[in-house]
């Protein structure tokens, strides 16, 4: 999308993370927004994905959204809102930091998530976007 | 919805979400269940004809909408979910605290792009694309939604059901599609409901039959919404101990069409629908066959991360064939503005904080088609131009 440099004053490239427990090595970007607009829910071995997600106002999430999802995150919060209000669906799991969103997609089976950089940590998997 | 009708169905139901809700205490602290909520205070000022309330050159402190939604999915493939409402609209809303909806959501088939699942008990009515969340402030476009297509006069027939729904999904490279397909027993039995259907509030009780509801929806990969909602719902007329009225039977039928093109920052929308009614037996109320047009036309431009403006042209004609009402008024001697509206809305929304959003909004209207009748009982006091504005803040957690 375009205009998005018009909203993003952020440089900050964000890493999708998983649980290391979930299979492959990259995602699809197509993929990767089906999971974040709750029309995925499950891996292709049918495991629950569990989404986790930082503030709606937390740079790193802006980041996110913009640049892997190519959607601002006031679309992404009315489409969590209309799902979830609605009973159709379960809004991701919020997050308050980034140290937390690694502790939980460590913690949680099928877990994703995304950090502020494409760096490793310990008990966390780091999918390439494709 | 009387006091004395927020009984048995909804006893039940409200009962065995709040003893669901006291398990939920005790469930770790993970993504199984959820609990989220609103409340919502509004101020409406207006001109002529009152809203919501005393808000004829006053202003009306009315409109309060506030929520409580839980849900919880004890398997994978089940998920139960419920939300209590309380809700003021002046004369028209009154019934204070409610359950909005309690329905259980079995997935039988899933895959990572497909699924089909089955949806019961009070559940949400699918009707365009704000109805199933019309009481969470943050997922309208506005304060108000388009009367037109989303009449609040007959929100007691769209909100929620007991009734049964059949339900799909499938995202592939083409994009993402839904469907629904159910059978509901929808609520006719309101004040404003006998207004906007019989004309005025009737002694006797609208009991509604089974209605055959069903949506289509297709998320294109260019960011458009394609959306067609049918519904055929049936009532029949069980006539008070002093009536007017015999034992007539009513049909409503409604094909709704859904477009929304996203750009960027600005998103465009329109609905159309031409609701066919059919009114017959009532005997001091001439056999009616008519279709009503509604239609709107609105854009969303979210200038700024925290601010968007909304423009809204909203069309309403109460009978096809005699949009200016003379046809009406000739034959009822009523007010020929009572058959038609026309709509300009101007919105600002500010997100001050994720939790927090203030709005302002301000109606020129042409028309009283959709005035709530138990806020403006006097017909001919009913003037054909006002005005309108609103503000409303909102808070989430």
């Amino acid at each position: 999308m375009a205009s998005i440099i018009l909203f993003s004053p952020f440089a900050a490239s964000a890493g999708i993370i998983v649980h290391p427990g979930v299979e492959g090595r990259s995602i699809s970007t197509v993929s990767l927004r089906n999971i974040y607009t709750l029309r995925q829910t499950l891996w292709p071995n049918r495991q629950p994905i569990v989404i986790f997600v930082l503030p709606d106002d937390h740079p790193v999430h802006e980041a996110f959204a913009k640049e892997k999802l190519g959607l601002y995150p006031y679309r992404l919060r009315q489409t969590w809102d209309r799902l979830s209000f609605s009973g159709m669906a379960s809004a991701p799991v919020e997050v308050k930091d980034e140290n937390e969103m690694r502790a939980r997609v460590r913690a949680t089976p099928g877990a994703i998530g995304y950090t502020s950089k494409d760096t490793g940590h310990d008990g966390i998997k780091i999918l390439r976007l494709e | 919805m009387t006091a004395s009708r927020f009984s048995g169905w909804n006893k039940l139901l409200l009962g065995g979400l709040l003893t669901a809700s006291s398990a939920w205490a005790d469930a770790p602290a993970d993504s199984r269940y959820h609990i989220q909520g609103f409340a919502a205070q509004g101020l409406i000022g207006s001109t002529n004809n009152q809203f919501f309330g005393d808000s004829r050159d006053t202003v009306s402190t009315d409109f309060t909408e506030a929520g409580l939604h839980g849900s919880w999915q004890p398997l994978d493939a089940l998920r139960l979910s419920g939300q209590v409402l309380y809700r003021r609209a002046g004369e028209s809303d009154r019934d204070g605290v409610r359950l909005d909806y309690a329905q259980a959501d079995w997935r039988f088939y899933q895959t990572d792009v497909t699924r089909l699942g089955l949806k019961l008990g009070k559940v949400k009515l699918p009707y365009g694309l704000y109805n199933e969340t019309r009481d969470v402030p943050f997922t309208r476009p506005g304060i108000l939604l388009p009367q037109s297509v989303y009449v609040d006069n007959s929100r007691d027939l769209l909100l929620a059901a007991p009734g049964v729904f059949l339900h799909g999904a499938s995202a592939q490279k083409y994009g993402a599609t839904d469907f629904l397909l159910g059978w509901v027993r929808p609520d006719f039995d309101s004040e404003s409901v006998d207004y906007s259907f019989l004309g005025n509030v009737r002694s006797g009780k609208l009991k509604g039959k089974g209605t055959l509801g069903a949506r289509l929806r297709w998320d294109t990969p260019t960011d458009t919404t394609l959306m067609l909602t049918y519904a055929d719902a049936r009532a029949d007329y069980a006539p008070g101990s002093v009536d007017a009225l015999a034992a007539g039977s009513m049909r409503f039928r409604n094909l709704l069409a859904t477009v929304q093109q996203r750009f960027d920052t600005v998103t465009l929308t329109a609905e159309y629908g031409e609701p066919r009614l059919d009114l017959r037996g009532f005997g001091a109320l001439p056999d009616t066959h008519r279709t009503i047009q509604a239609a709107y036309l609105q854009g969303e431009w979210r200038f700024h991360p925290a601010w968007e403006l909304m423009l809204r042209h909203d069309l309403f004609y109460r009978d096809k064939n005699d949009k200016n009402g003379r046809q009406f008024q000739a034959a009822t001697g009523l007010p020929a503005h009572g058959m038609f509206v026309r709509d300009w809305t101007l919105g600002l929304r500010w997100d001050a904080t994720p939790s927090l959003m203030l709005r302002a909004e301000y109606h020129r209207v042409d028309g009283t088609g959709w005035l709530p009748g138990p806020d403006n009982p006097d017909f001919l006091g009913r003037e054909q131009r006002w005005n309108m504005w609103l503000l409303q803040a909102a808070y989430r957690f």
